[in-house]
């Protein structure tokens, strides 16, 4: 009977908010067997579910497979098949391959490039092999989109530049200051954007923070939350001389922070740089500060701007990534027809053979002398040995394929005890990949 | 062929292969090639400092005439070696290998100063060629830091986006550093340098100037030098101004090295 890959599911494109809530699959962790259960047509499953989509990915024999999943699901939320249908994509073979692969390197996230997707499918697969419902398709497909959203990564920009404005400051800081561990930062008024930019710098090193705000009970909270130091508002121009990141962000109406202020501040440090983020509209900063030597100002707008343009380059990196699919479908494809009876076997009496003339030859070149009728017994040896080698496996995997389900697997290990594929499995390889 | 003129060539096919896949590797954002060109440059540095490490035995460990340029380049890559382990700045031999390549192929016309040293005053002679060599090298390393600060700082202020080569450029202070060092350490280098030629020139020739050239760019070099020394040490000048200041100061010393050798006359002269 014919097996494919099956690949079910909807996302942020094809079902609203609303939807995806109804058919969520997270809390079906639960479940001892899996949202599909591997019985009957189903030979293997996973299942992926975030708050972006759900994906259900199974291997199955015979024509009813898709019904059979949408069935499954839609019990799982006790919520009838029809509702959920019109939402949902339904790929086979090759395409739910590529599907998956997009989905692993983030290609298909609503944030392109974004980090999680591939942890959450690497629970997803965990899970799955706790559970015992992979096999050697899946194993070998997952362990492939990993590597494939790896490569991505790498070869590709697509996560190479921040896409929200914290991030992106942060980023600037770090172009401007390098090591951030010597360097520190203050916050002038506490907001969400602030405090989100000051974990990041946190994050990245910087050595501490300071708070100043017109509250000073507020201004001490949020010091205390991120291991800082709150300062009262009247004496910011002393503590400017200390530190070398400023976010902005109070409510006031014209500017709190003057150039010829700043001036002054620079005498005192000696010049070395500042750099002001400043997220507060109105504005807190004259923007003459840019103006002067060693200080780089950038306001909420100029930071929208180097985010929109670092989201459209991730588009533009997403179609270098997405050949970079379609290669590895086409990688994966082969090894998927591998799997089949004949063309292990021609694979395996090609590979003895290979090796056996290599031998012939490097034997016939320590024998200067040997004649041709030597020579042919030698060939007629070597044939033979071949031959009687390769008999018993292939005769019992033979066998395998047609008294038992399990013929695939003894296939696969077949290829992976021979070597077939000439793959380079090191030794730090994932125990999944090694077994 | 000699087994001198085949290392040269040897060496000269390394620069110039390190300084080419140093570019391509820039522009294509190549690891890989990069990482070949450090290869290159080093197996070829090697080679060099064999060259002259055999060139000075053969002269009784003393530097023989007519190899004062190829010191020169030496010394540079020595510099950028030093950067590089200092501060990771690998960027700088997108300045290092072209400027080396360019001067080990001039020291091939190299001929010797026109007067050579005698006796113990060789300690002077040695101590003038390597200590202005040393700084040289600094001020090149801070020229090319320079460059980039300035392209970087300006791109960074008006807030223009950054292409591929400017992203994997190091942090803005990374660039002033090597400024920093180039004035902390080049500057005494420098005096030391101008100083021992002084009494070098004293000794040898009896007056301390003789008027040539050279001995007078140097020293309006050294005033300039100075006047960086202080504003960035004193004043505490960072960033664009000691940039441009160190940018402004190696030109004229590049200009004083060649331009006053093909120009006009001089005892400094290195080339035929």
């Amino acid at each position: 009977m014919d097996r494919d890959i099956y690949l079910i599911g909807l996302n942020h494109k094809t079902a609203g908010v609303e939807v995806r809530e109804k058919f969520a699959l997270t809390d079906c962790k639960h479940l001892e067997e899996g949202v599909v259960p591997v019985d009957g047509c189903i030979k293997e499953a996973l299942t992926l579910s975030t708050c972006n989509r759900v994906e259900l990915l199974v291997v199955a024999e015979g024509d009813n497979a898709i019904e059979h999943v949408l069935e499954c699901w839609a019990k799982a939320r006790n919520l009838p098949v029809e509702e959920l249908a019109p939402y949902v994509y339904k790929h086979k073979g090759l395409d739910a391959v590529t599907h998956l692969f997009t989905v692993a390197a983030s290609l298909d996230s609503l944030v392109i490039g974004e980090p999680q997707i591939l942890g959450q499918l690497k629970d997803a697969y965990h899970d799955s092999v706790d559970k015992n419902t992979t096999g050697v398709v899946l194993n070998r497909l997952l362990h492939k989109a990993f590597s494939v959203a790896k490569r991505v990564r790498t070869e590709t920009g697509v996560a190479s530049s921040a896409v929200s404005i914290s991030y992106a400051a942060v980023e600037l800081a770090k172009r401007i200051f390098g090591d951030m561990s010597e360097h520190s930062a203050m916050l002038i008024g506490a907001g969400e954007m602030a405090e989100l930019a000051a974990t990041h710098l946190l994050n990245n090193g910087i050595s501490k923070v300071y708070v100043a705000n017109r509250t000073f009970a507020r201004g001490q909270a949020l010091a205390e939350q991120f291991n800082g130091e709150a300062i009262p508002f009247e004496q910011l121009f002393d503590q400017l001389e200390k530190v070398d990141i400023i976010i902005s962000s109070t409510g006031a109406h014209e500017a709190v922070i003057r150039a010829k202020d700043i001036k002054q501040v620079l005498k005192k440090r000696k010049n070395r740089s500042m750099f002001f983020i400043d997220i507060a509209v109105p504005r807190d900063i004259d923007p003459d500060v840019n103006g002067l030597d060693n200080v780089y100002l950038y306001d909420i707008d100029d930071l929208k701007e180097v985010v929109e343009e670092n989201l459209a380059q991730r588009q533009e990196e997403a179609n270098k990534a997405r050949r970079i699919v379609d290669c590895e479908t086409v990688t994966f494809n082969k090894w998927l027809k591998s799997l089949q009876l004949q063309p292990t076997i021609v694979d395996l009496i090609s590979r003895t053979d290979a090796i056996m003339e290599e031998e012939l030859a490097k034997t016939l070149k320590h024998i200067p002398d040997a004649t041709p009728e030597m020579e042919m017994h030698l060939r007629e040896m070597i044939n033979a040995i071949s031959k009687k080698v390769n008999h018993e496996p292939i005769s019992f995997l033979k066998r395998r394929h047609e008294e038992e389900e399990a013929g695939e697997r003894y296939i696969d290990i077949t290829r992976r005890m021979f070597n077939l594929d000439r793959d380079n499995v090191t030794e730090k390889a994932h125990p999944h990949r090694r077994r | 062929m000699s087994s001198f003129e085949l290392f040269s060539i040897l060496v000269v096919t390394l620069y110039c292969l390190g300084a080419l896949t140093v570019f391509a590797g820039s522009i294509s954002k190549n690891a890989k090639l990069k990482q070949l060109s450090n290869a290159l440059t080093i197996t070829g540095f090697g080679l060099h400092t064999v060259l002259l490490g055999y060139a000075m035995a053969l002269n009784g460990w003393a530097l023989p005439s007519g190899y004062y340029i190829s010191m020169l380049s030496w010394s540079l890559l020595l510099i950028y070696f030093f950067m590089w382990w200092r501060f990771k700045l690998s960027f700088l031999s997108l300045t290092a290998s072209p400027l080396a390549l360019v001067l080990f192929i001039g020291s091939f016309h190299a001929k010797g100063a026109s007067q050579l040293p005698k006796a113990w005053s060789g300690a002077f002679f040695g101590l003038h060629i390597g200590t202005l060599f040393l700084s040289f090298g600094l001020l090149a390393m801070a020229f090319g830091a320079g460059i980039l600060f300035t392209r970087l700082d300006r791109k960074i202020k008006s807030k223009e986006p950054l292409n591929d080569f400017e992203k994997e450029m190091p942090a803005l202070s990374t660039f002033d550093k090597v400024n920093q060092l180039a004035v902390v350490a080049g500057f005494p280098l420098y005096t030391v340098g101008l100083v021992t030629g002084f009494i070098w020139a004293r000794i040898e020739w009896g007056r301390i100037l003789s008027g040539d050239p050279k001995e007078i760019v140097s020293i309006g070099v050294w005033f300039v030098y100075a006047w960086l020394f202080h504003q960035r040490l004193v004043m505490g000048w960072r960033g664009r101004k000691a940039a441009h200041a160190a940018i402004w100061i190696f030109s004229i010393c590049m200009f004083s090295l060649i331009g006053i050798n093909i120009f006009t006359t001089t005892h400094h002269s290195f080339l035929q």
